[in-house]
């Protein structure tokens, strides 16, 4: 059963990562990478990850995809029709190098030994919340900073220069 | 195989799909989109380890991986349209000079 959610979603997802990086529009592309997006909170939530599966679609399916959607269309679309599409020499050369880098590094998962568990986990958002809080406090706090940060570069990138 | 390979497997190819991605494509927000899908790659490596090991530290640090790509994005799209509103054009082979 595990399997047949696993093979299911594992479809989509590459079926919507492909499609994110190859179709030419770049409206259609966001919408590719918004169902792919959701497949990988399906897959989190197979993982018994809860709380990052949500954070997933609130973070990511709302806030980030929406913000693309609302750059593009401040971008007047005749001029940039020029550059939609794949360079192709790029293509047969960096597909090749992926494919190996993709096969070693499939050799060594399949052959390779995971460490040992360290033990079982009950409630999965409690024990994400406590450890979040303890033992992580510091770096959450600068989270906020970074947030904070971008956000003033991000203002000061899209003003109109006087 | 054991389903965990199988996750870290996936995780693996979607990560290799979006460096693809930054390599092919020519237009900036397309690329943007691929770094996010490199990013997701990443999250699905560190939660499936995180059910191997029994440990939620792998969650906490794809939370701060949230963060930093909901930082990136507003930066990067940022940049993407003061590089449209100055120059005009916006693909990646045209944007070689710093300043013009």
């Amino acid at each position: 059963m595990d399997w047949i959610v696993f093979g299911t979603l594992a479809i989509w997802l590459i079926c919507s990562v492909g499609g994110a990086i190859l179709v030419k529009n770049p409206v259609h592309s966001i919408l590719f990478f918004l169902s792919s997006v959701l497949a990988t909170a399906a897959l989190f939530l197979s993982l018994g990850a809860e709380l990052i599966a949500g954070l997933q679609i609130i973070i990511y399916a709302v806030a980030i995809v929406v913000f693309y959607v609302l750059v593009i269309t401040t971008i007047p679309w005749e001029k940039i029709k020029k550059f939609e599409g794949v360079y192709f020499k790029e293509l047969s050369i960096g597909f090749p190098v992926v494919l190996i880098v993709f096969l070693l590094m499939g050799y060594m998962v399949v052959k390779g030994e995971f460490a040992q568990s360290v033990g079982k986990i009950e409630d999965n958002v409690r024990e994400v919340g406590k450890t979040l809080f303890t033992s992580y406090l510091f770096p959450f706090e600068v989270a906020s900073v970074i947030l904070l940060v971008a956000m003033i570069g991000a203002i000061l990138l899209g003003r109109k220069e006087e | 195989m054991s389903l965990e390979k199988a996750y870290l497997l996936l995780s693996i190819l979607m990560f290799l799909m979006g460096f693809l991605g930054i390599v092919i494509r020519k237009n900036l927000i397309t690329i943007l989109v691929s770094t996010e899908i490199m990013l997701n790659g990443v999250n699905l490596a560190l939660v499936t380890v995180d059910k191997v090991l029994g440990r939620v530290d792998g969650q906490i640090l794809s939370l701060f991986v949230l963060t930093v790509a909901a930082a990136e994005v507003a930066v990067g799209l940022g940049l993407v349209v003061s590089i449209f509103r100055l120059k005009g054009y916006e693909g990646s082979s045209e944007i070689v000079h710093l300043r013009d």
